[in-house]
Parts: structure tokens; C-alpha cells; sequence
């Protein structure tokens, strides 16, 4: 919104308005299937505790699911750097009346990041080291940091 | 990208009537999914006859190119030799819609889809080899900013303005093609 009312006092107003739009594009797609994954991981760990014999098979497939629930997540996070990167840019160089508008969609992206991170993190139980959390944790740091430049620091 | 794959339309075909075999199968690589598209998206028709369609409009168009008037009108008169084929697989399927009710269809919204998308597709091509990298990248592999910025080792705080300052030369091609 406000780089498409900033048309005609920023020559990149419509390439980011562009942008913004196949993000949220992205995002709705993204959400669905995170839901879809989630569900669907939950339901193979239900049916895992209530056998009570090991199964080399079912195992596998439960990794498998868990993988691709981790995937999730950790692609909203990186979505939500990026729309704080959008927002940031927006309202630095686009009309000054709607730089409130951009500092806000910064701040519930930088929210955003937060969030799947911390999914990447509890939900699926991934230890410190994995590359995974590393990645989410960089995209919430980056949202983190564009939202701080309209905003100021959050801490 | 190809030696030829730079030529225009107009000296795609002069070369191929000069019997240059790459220059023919670059001209069928530059259209084979225009052709299909509109089998396809335009006409409904099923994967198997799109791929009869795809294969008698190449044929065709080989056996006839010496009557092409104009060449660099080759997209448009591919466009008709497919439509007509196209017509004459729904009237010979049996297929119970009626050839005008596939002509109103041909001007609908898909079909306009198609002619838009190969029209971006060829101001694409018009763009720097980092516009089309950067700009494929964010719009056809849903790549993040980091990724890019990790893949191209450029500055993750420069790419939102890169892929805009892009998107505003692609829209100065398609304005100048138009």
C-alpha cells in the first residue's frame, strides 16, 4: 500500500509493490501448507505412541514428516525478512505520510520471523547446532533489524 | 543461452529458409510452449491431442514458411496455423461444444493469459543477463532476499531495489514492443 500510493514521488515504487505482492502470494500458499504439514506430523506421532513396539519403517516415516514440517516454518521466517526488508524500504524512500503504515507492517513481519522461528525451535525439537534454526534465527535477527530502522530498537 | 537464441524473429527465419537445422530448432524451442499453451489453456484440449496439435503446426510451418509474407510476424502466423489445427481436432473429436463456443472461449481470459505471458517472455529476453538472473530468482523460484544475496554474493539490503529497478526496465520493453 505504500509504495503503490508513493508512485509518483519514487521511481521503484511500483517494482516493490510488485514485489510485496508475490510475497503475500507466497505466504498465502506457505500457510496452507504449513497447517497441512503440521497436521500431518501430528498425526503420525500420535499413531507412533500409541504402538508400543519399536518400527524401523514407521520411524522413518515420521522423520519424514517432522522434516518437512521443519521446512515450513523456516520458509515463513525467511518470508518475514523479507517483507520487513520491503517495509523498511518503503518507508525510508517512500512518501513520508505513510512511513507509520510501512514502520507497522515492519513490526508484524519482524513479529512474524519471531514466531516461525521459535516453531522451527519448540515445535519440532531441533537442537542448537542444526542449520536449520541457525537459518530462522538470521531471518528473525534481519527482520529484526530492518523493522529497528524505522522503528528504532526493540530492546 | 544459444548463438541464436539472440536473433530476432525475422532473422530466425530467414536462416531457417536457408536450411540452417539449429536455426529450425531454435524456432521451435522459442515457440513449443506458446504453441501448447494455447492448445492447452486456449482450447481445453486434452495433453494427447495438444501433442498432435504441436506436432502438425511445426510440420505445417516447416512445409510453408516460403509463404510467410512478413517475418517477423512468425509468432502471430504460428498463432493462426495453431487455432485453425485446433479447430479442426475439436470438430473431428466429436466433441460436443460447439466451434463457436470455442471461438468466444479463444478470446477469454486464458487465452489473453497466454499471449501476456509470451509477450513477458520476450521483453525478459530483451533484459541484461542480471536482470533476467535476479529477476527469475525472485518470481519464478520464490527465492528469498537471503538466498539471493548468498547465490549472487551481493548485498541482501540492495536486492528489493535491484529486482524493482529490473522490473521498471522489463516494463519500458514491453511498452516499446507494444
Amino acid at each position: 500500500m505504500v509504495a503503490r500510493c508513493s508512485r509518483d514521488s519514487w521511481d521503484e515504487a511500483a517494482g516493490v509493490a510488485a514485489q510485496a505482492q508475490a510475497i503475500r502470494d507466497r505466504a498465502v500458499v506457505l500457510a496452507h501448507t504449513d497447517g497441512k504439514v503440521w497436521e500431518d506430523a501430528l498425526a503420525a506421532l500420535g499413531n507412533a505412541q500409541a504402538e508400543d513396539a519399536s518400527n524401523a519403517r514407521r520411524d522413518f516415516a515420521l522423520e519424514q514428516k517432522l522434516e518437512r514440517a521443519a521446512a515450513a516454518p523456516l520458509e515463513i521466517a525467511e518470508l518475514g525478512a523479507d517483507v520487513a526488508a520491503l517495509a523498511a524500504l518503503a518507508g525510508e524512500r517512500g512518501e513520508g505520510t505513510y512511513r507509520a503504515d510501512a514502520s507497522a507492517a515492519a513490526a508484524l513481519a519482524a513479529g512474524a520471523a519471531r514466531a516461525a522461528a521459535h516453531l522451527v525451535q519448540v515445535n519440532l525439537g531441533v537442537r542448537s547446532g542444526d542449520e536449520r534454526l541457525a537459518r530462522a534465527r538470521a531471518s528473525q535477527q534481519a527482520a529484526d533489524d530492518a523493522a529497528a530502522r524505522l522503528l528504532g530498537p526493540t530492546r | 543461452m544459444s548463438r541464436l537464441s539472440t536473433l530476432s524473429d525475422a532473422e530466425l527465419v530467414q536462416r531457417c529458409r536457408a536450411g540452417e537445422s539449429d536455426a529450425w530448432n531454435e524456432l521451435v524451442e522459442r515457440y513449443s510452449r506458446y504453441v501448447y499453451a494455447i492448445a492447452v489453456r486456449g482450447f481445453r484440449l486434452s495433453e494427447e491431442d495438444a501433442e498432435d496439435v504441436f506436432q502438425d503446426v511445426f510440420t505445417r510451418a516447416f512445409g510453408r514458411l516460403e509463404t510467410l509474407r512478413d517475418d517477423s510476424a512468425l509468432r502471430p502466423w504460428l498463432a493462426q496455423l495453431t487455432r485453425r489445427r485446433c479447430l479442426d481436432a475439436i470438430s473431428g473429436s466429436g466433441r460436443e461444444q460447439a466451434v463457436d463456443d470455442v471461438l468466444a472461449d479463444e478470446a477469454s481470459a486464458d487465452m489473453e493469459e497466454v499471449e501476456e505471458a509470451f509477450a513477458v517472455r520476450e521483453a525478459v529476453a530483451g533484459l541484461s543477463e542480471a536482470c533476467q538472473d535476479i529477476l527469475d530468482r525472485f518470481f519464478a523460484q520464490d527465492q528469498s532476499y537471503r538466498t539471493i544475496s548468498d547465490e549472487l554474493d551481493i548485498p541482501s539490503g540492495t536486492i528489493a531495489s535491484r529486482i524493482a529497478r529490473c522490473l521498471g526496465k522489463l516494463r519500458n520493453e514491453l511498452e516499446a514492443n507494444n
